[in-house]
Parts: C-alpha cells; sequence; structure tokens
C-alpha cells in the first residue's frame, strides 16, 4: 500500500501530492494519506468525492489517517486550487508598509498599475500580512474610492489589520474618506514594524 | 463570483485599456496574469462578468484596436 505523508502541510500541497499518487497507481489499488489539521482532511476529502472516491478517515493522536480505494483516475484538468476552503487563511507575521500610492521607482504610470495588481493579489495568497500599513500617500489606496478598496476590504475580512497613517490623512485632508482599516498614528504603526517578522515594502 | 480575465500582449495596452474601461463606467481589477495562463506581460484585466456586459466590453476595446485574450475564471 502506498503512503502520502501531508503532515505539516497547507493547501493545496496534500491534494496535489493525493493526485499525483493516485494517478500513479494501478486501479483498486489502496493509499493511505496522512495529515494533521482537519481543514486539509476536508479540503483533500472533498477532492477525492468529487472525482467519484470513497474516504475512510481515522484519527491516532494529531494525525489524521485517510483510506482510498483507487477507482478510476483524476483528471490532469482537475485544479488542486479549487479544492482550497476559505477557512484555511493563515495571518503570518509580516507586515506591508505601503509608503506611497505606487510600487517602486519609475515611471509614475507603471508604478500605479503595479501597486494595484499588489494588492489585488494579497487576497489570493495563502500566507497573509498580519498587517498593512498606509503612510504617506500610500493613504489613497485606502480611500472610498481606491480602485482596490474591495480586496482591502476582503483582507480584513479575513482577518489583516489595516492601518491608514492619521497625520498622513489629515494632510491631504482625507480623514472622511478613509474606506477601510483604522486611523493610525507613529507609536502605533512603530510598534507594528517593530514586531513584526518582516516588513514588506512595496 | 465569475469572472473573466483579459490578457493583453503588453503592459502599455493594459493601461491603455485601464483608460478605455474607466472612460465608459466599467468597473475592473488590475491583477497579476493568473499562473495557467502564460503570457508575455504579467499584469491582466479582471472584469466581474455578472455584473458587467462582456459584449461591450470587447466591443469599447476592439473599436480602439486593443487586441486580446479572454479567460474564464471562477
Amino acid at each position: 500500500m502506498k503512503t502520502v505523508d501531508a503532515k505539516g502541510k497547507l493547501c493545496p500541497v496534500p491534494i496535489i501530492m493525493t493526485k499525483k499518487a493516485i494517478n500513479e497507481m494501478k486501479e483498486n489499488e489502496s493509499l493511505k494519506i496522512l495529515i494533521d489539521n482537519e481543514t486539509s482532511v476536508k479540503n483533500v476529502t472533498r477532492f477525492l468525492e468529487e472525482n467519484g472516491m470513497k474516504v475512510s478517515t481515522k484519527k491516532e493522536g494529531n494525525v489524521y489517517e485517510l483510506m482510498v480505494n483507487k477507482t478510476g483516475s483524476i483528471p490532469e484538468s482537475v485544479n488542486a486550487e479549487d479544492y482550497c476552503s476559505v477557512d484555511n487563511i493563515q495571518i503570518t507575521n509580516y507586515v506591508v508598509a505601503i509608503q506611497r500610492n505606487r510600487l517602486g521607482d519609475g515611471a509614475e504610470e507603471l508604478g500605479t498599475i503595479l501597486i494595484k495588481g499588489f494588492i489585488n493579489t494579497l487576497p489570493e495568497v495563502s500566507l497573509k500580512p498580519k498587517t498593512i500599513v498606509f503612510l504617506n500617500s500610500g493613504i489613497f489606496l485606502a480611500l472610498k474610492d481606491s480602485p482596490v478598496l474591495e480586496s482591502l476590504k476582503k483582507l480584513e475580512q479575513m482577518g489583516v489589520e489595516i492601518l491608514a497613517c492619521g497625520t498622513c490623512l489629515d494632510f491631504y485632508k482625507k480623514k472622511e474618506e478613509l474606506g477601510v482599516g483604522n486611523i493610525s498614528n507613529m507609536y502605533d504603526i512603530l510598534e507594528k514594524l517593530s514586531k513584526a517578522g518582516n516588513v514588506i515594502y512595496p | 463570483m465569475k469572472y473573466i480575465i483579459l490578457i493583453f500582449e503588453s503592459i502599455h495596452k493594459v493601461m491603455k485599456a485601464e483608460q478605455i474601461l474607466a472612460a465608459n463606467k466599467i468597473k475592473y481589477d488590475i491583477i497579476p496574469t493568473p499562473k495557467e495562463f502564460s503570457s508575455d506581460c504579467g499584469i491582466s484585466v479582471r472584469i466581474d462578468s455578472s455584473v458587467e456586459d462582456i459584449e461591450i466590453i470587447k466591443s469599447v476595446l476592439l473599436k480602439n484596436n486593443l487586441n486580446f485574450q479572454i479567460h474564464n475564471k471562477k
């Protein structure tokens, strides 16, 4: 019997490993999958069941053992990521500090489009930042008319803290127009930055 | 929500498309080109197809000589 050890792995990795193993096996051969978190158990089970296979699960200590018999194969076109449920959000110890309303140096119109792409990617990646801080002209991205407001709201719902520099909102006279997150001060912001594992300055 | 992804040949075309979409009050997002659709340009346009009329979008972009590929994404 083949075994897939997906302990310590997060979605979609356990599904990719399972899919690969299944497709290497013979019909009716059985597979044991080891997983150590409940979300992945649900995701892998749903993945197998929707592809026509029966799964039985038992728990030994902190490890779940999923048993499945190969009945049929899984088409290449099946996308593992589609089976990652949204409760598989991981907030990690990094902070994104956005210091202006564009990304990087160089052509302004390029920076403007790149920062939109950057912020719209954050809700899609599995490791979310703990906090996003908006400073100086960065605050324009957190206003009600921001082109990335939807993504920021989504991140906030997922548990990401969003802070906008109060002095900066005041300077640009935009305090009333903040569309997401909370107004913060330098003490708070410095504390978030100093306690972060990593700080990303896009 | 159902999305369509518009993929252009270059970032300049994406910028042009942004201006046209904005001028036509069409709601869009700028996103990195999803990994499954390889492209020379890493930035794409995402449109919520349950809100916007795709045929109108196609016609305004084509009228401005912008060529693009369309993909569906959940």
